[in-house]
C-alpha cells in the first residue's frame, strides 16, 4: 500500500532493531571476553568482569540521562543496594558454616559491634533466593518513591541532579552509621566470591540481555516519547503525555538494572563498600556514559572500557595526574564532543545519509569553504547549545 | 449555531501585583474561527496559557463544553480535546518530522499503551496523509531542528491536527515569517479551520483580514472589542489604542 512507497520515498530510513552486523559484532566481543580466562591472566579477567559490572550501571545512567534527560547523580544508589544485598546473602551464608574465631555463626563485623545474633529483619537474607528478589524490588521501590517526589513534582535539570547527589550522601552516611549491620566504613568482604569462568558467563549472559532489553525500549514507541519528554517537555507536556510517569518509568526500569549490576558485581568482587553507593561511583557512571555516548546503547559499554581501562593504565604509569587526565578527558567530550564517542559516530553517518538525500532532491547544497567550515562544526558541537545544554542534554532552542 | 465550545467567566490572573487579565468574559462557538488581536501586553498569549493549562488563574471559570477546566494540568486539558501551539516553535528537536507527527497522533499517552503499542499501517499513513497536508512530506525523514523557521511553524501545527483536537488554541503561527510563508499559513489555517474549531492570536493584519470575520481585542486584560472584522476596524476606540500606528488604513 501506500506505506511501503511511502517509506521508500521519503527517506524514512527505519534501523531495525537489530542489525545483522551488530548482533555480529556482539557475539564476537561476547566469545573474546567469555573465552579470555582459557588463556589469559586471572588479574586481567577481574578487570574483565568489574569493567562488564560497570557498562551495565553505565547503561543504567544512559538510558535515564541520554534518553530521557534525567541527570541522575546518585544512581549508584541502586547499584550499591544491589551489592549489598547479595554481599550479605552471601557473607550470611558464609559465617554459617564457618564460625569466627570466637565461635559465632554471625557475621564477624556484626559480632565486633556486639551483636549475638543476626537480626530477624536480616535473616532470610541468608537464601540467595531471597536476596535476589529483595535485589530486584527494593531498589525498584525506592526509585519509585524518588521519582514521584521528584517528577510529580516537576524537578528535573539540574535540580534533579542536586538532589539524587544528597540522596547519595545520605544512603552512604546512613550505610557508614549503622555498621552492626552494614559493615559500616570497612564494608562487607570475606566471603564466598564467584570469581571464575562460569561466572564471567553468568555476568556476560546478563550483559547482553539487557543490553537487548534497552535496545527494544529505545527503539519502541516509549523510547521515542522518551526522546520526545528529553528534547522538549514543555511541548510533550502539552501534548496529553503525563511527563512525570514517563520519567518515573524509565528511573524505575534503570534503577533495577543499576541494582542487578550491582548484584554481579558483588559476587565478583567479594567486597561492597559505601564507596559503592556514594556520588563518586555515580558520577564516575555519569563519565562512562558520556564517553561512550549516553544516547546509544552501546556507547555505555565502549565508554566504560575505555575510561575504566585508562584508568588502570594510567594509575600505573602516571600515578601522580591520572586524575587530573580523567578530569580534562571528560570536559573535552562535554565540550566538543557532547554525543560521545559513539554519538558523534552516528551522527555523521545520520548527516551524510541527510546530506545524500537533499542532493537527491536537487536541493542544491551550499559549497565553499564556509560551508565545509559549518559541517565540520556541526559534526562536532551543536552551535545553539551551551555547556550545560550539552550536560542536561537539552536542545538549546526553547520557549 | 450549536453553541459555544469554550466559555470564560470572570476569568482574571494576577502576578505579584499585576494584573495579567481583568475579570474576562469570553466565549468561542463551536467550529468557529476567532481572531484574538492586542497590542503587545494585552494578555492574549496569557489567555492562552490559562486555557492550555499551562498556569493556573486567580480567579474565574474556564468551561470547555461545558465542562469546568480551570486550573487542570496540561495532559489533562489535552484529553478533554484541547492543543496549543506555542508562539516559538516548539518540537522534538532530535526526532525525525515523521516520528514528531507519530508520537502526536491521538491516543496512547498512557505508559503502558506506549510500551506494547506497535505502530500500524493505518497510522502511517494517517501521519504521511497530515505531512502531505502541511507540506513537509519531502522531509519527513530529516530530523526536525534541519528544518526552517516557516517549516517548523507547520510541523508543529501538523502536530497539532494529528493529536485531532476539538478546540486548536494557535498563538501567533506567523511571527518571523516572510510574507510568501504567511500566505502559506493563513491557508493552512483556513484548511484546518473548516474541521476544527480555531482561536487564533494574531499580529499581522494582512493574515487577519484574510482569515477573520470575527475578532475580539483584548486590552489591557480585558476585552475592548468583539464582532465582524469590518466593524472592530471602524471602532475608534480600537483604533485609538491598538491601531495608531495606521495599520488598519485603507480597510
Amino acid at each position: 500500500m501506500t506505506t511501503v512507497a511511502a517509506a521508500g520515498r521519503f527517506n524514512l530510513r527505519r534501523e531495525p532493531m537489530f542489525p545483522l552486523w551488530s548482533i555480529a559484532g556482539v557475539a564476537a566481543v561476547v566469545a573474546i571476553l567469555a573465552t579470555y580466562p582459557l588463556y589469559g591472566t586471572e588479574y586481567v579477567m577481574n578487570l574483565l568482569g568489574m569493567f562488564v559490572c560497570f557498562s551495565i550501571f553505565a547503561l543504567s545512567i544512559s538510558l535515564i540521562w541520554g534518553f530521557a534527560g534525567i541527570l541522575s547523580l546518585g544512581q549508584a544508589i541502586y547499584f550499591g543496594m544491589g551489592a549489598y544485598f547479595i554481599a550479605l546473602s552471601l557473607k550470611l551464608s558464609y559465617a554459617a558454616e564457618n564460625p569466627t574465631r570466637y565461635g559465632g555463626t554471625i557475621p564477624d563485623y556484626m559480632e565486633w559491634n556486639g551483636l549475638t545474633e543476626v537480626p530477624t529483619i536480616m535473616a532470610p537474607l541468608m537464601h540467595i533466593e531471597v536476596a535476589i528478589v529483595c535485589l530486584l524490588f527494593f531498589p525498584t521501590l525506592l526509585a519509585f518513591i524518588f521519582g514521584v517526589i521528584t517528577f510529580k513534582r516537576h524537578i528535573y535539570g539540574v535540580y534533579c541532579a542536586v538532589i539524587t547527589l544528597a540522596e547519595a550522601l545520605i544512603l552512604q552516611e546512613f550505610i557508614i552509621e549503622y555498621q552492626a549491620y552494614t559493615g559500616g566504613f570497612n564494608g562487607i568482604t570475606d566471603y564466598e566470591t564467584y570469581n571464575n569462568m562460569y561466572f564471567l558467563w553468568v555476568i556476560l549472559g546478563v550483559a547482553v540481555l539487557l543490553f537487548a532489553a534497552s535496545r527494544l525500549l529505545t527503539h519502541s514507541r516509549i523510547g521515542t516519547v522518551l526522546k520526545s519528554v528529553r528534547d522538549n517537555d514543555v511541548r510533550a507536556e502539552f501534548n496529553g503525555y503525563e511527563v512525570a510517569n514517563y520519567r518515573i518509568f524509565v528511573f524505575c526500569f534503570a534503577s533495577m538494572m543499576a541494582a542487578i549490576a550491582g548484584g554481579l558485581y558483588a559476587a565478583w568482587m567479594g567486597i561492597v563498600s559505601h564507596l559503592d553507593t556514594g556520588p563518586i561511583l555515580s558520577i564516575e557512571g555519569v563519565i562512562w556514559a558520556a564517553v561512550g555516548g549516553r544516547a546509544t546503547v552501546i556507547g555505555p559499554f565502549i565508554g566504560t572500557f575505555l575510561v575504566k581501562g585508562a584508568e588502570f593504565f594510567l594509575s600505573e604509569q602516571l600515578a601522580w595526574a591520572w586524575q587530573l587526565v580523567m578530569g580534562l578527558l571528560f570536559i573535552f567530550v562535554v565540550k566538543f564532543m557532547p554525543d560521545g564517542i559513539m554519538g558523534t559516530i552516528g551522527k555523521s553517518i545520520a548527516m551524510g545519509r541527510q546530506r545524500a538525500a537533499y542532493a537527491e532532491s536537487e536541493d542544491a547544497f551550499q559549497s565553499g569553504p564556509m560551508a565545509v567550515i559549518t559541517r565540520l562544526r556541526s559534526a562536532f558541537t551543536d552551535g545553539n547549545r551551551g555547556f550545560m545544554d550539552n550536560l542536561l542534554g537539552r536542545s538549546g532552542r526553547r520557549d | 449555531m450549536s453553541g459555544n465550545i469554550l466559555e470564560i467567566t470572570g476569568l482574571t490572573t494576577r502576578v505579584s501585583g499585576y494584573t495579567i487579565l481583568d475579570d474576562l468574559y469570553f466565549s468561542v462557538e463551536e467550529n468557529e474561527l476567532r481572531v484574538l488581536l492586542g497590542p503587545n501586553g494585552a494578555g492574549k498569549t496569557t489567555l492562552i496559557d490559562m486555557i492550555s493549562g499551562r498556569y493556573k488563574p486567580t480567579g474565574g471559570k474556564i468551561l470547555f463544553e461545558n465542562r469546568d477546566i480551570t486550573g487542570l494540568a496540561p495532559h489533562k486539558i489535552f484529553k478533554r480535546g484541547i492543543c496549543r501551539k506555542f508562539q516559538v516553535p516548539n518540537m522534538y528537536e532530535t526526532l525525525s518530522v515523521f516520528d514528531n507527527v507519530m508520537i502526536s497522533l491521538a491516543g496512547h499517552r498512557l505508559v503502558v499503551q506506549s510500551l506494547f503499542h506497535k505502530h500500524t499501517a493505518t497510522d502511517q499513513d494517517r501521519v504521511v496523509e497530515i505531512l502531505e497536508f502541511i507540506g513537509l512530506v519531502e522531509k519527513a525523514g530529516f530530523p526536525a531542528d534541519a528544518l526552517s523557521h516557516g517549516e517548523r511553524q507547520w510541523l508543529e501545527m501538523g502536530m497539532l491536527i494529528a493529536a485531532d483536537p476539538k478546540l486548536l488554541l494557535l498563538d501567533e503561527p506567523t511571527t518571523g515569517m516572510t510574507e510568501a510563508d504567511k500566505q502559506k499559513t493563513a491557508d493552512l489555517i483556513q484548511r484546518i479551520a473548516e474541521r476544527h474549531t480555531v482561536l487564533l492570536v494574531e499580529h499581522d493584519m494582512h493574515v487577519v483580514r484574510r482569515l477573520g470575520n470575527f475578532v475580539t481585542v483584548l486590552h489591557q486584560g480585558g476585552i475592548l472589542a468583539e464582532g465582524p472584522l469590518s466593524d472592530v476596524v471602524a471602532n475608534e476606540e480600537v483604533r485609538q489604542v491598538y491601531l495608531g500606528q495606521g495599520k488598519f488604513s485603507g480597510a
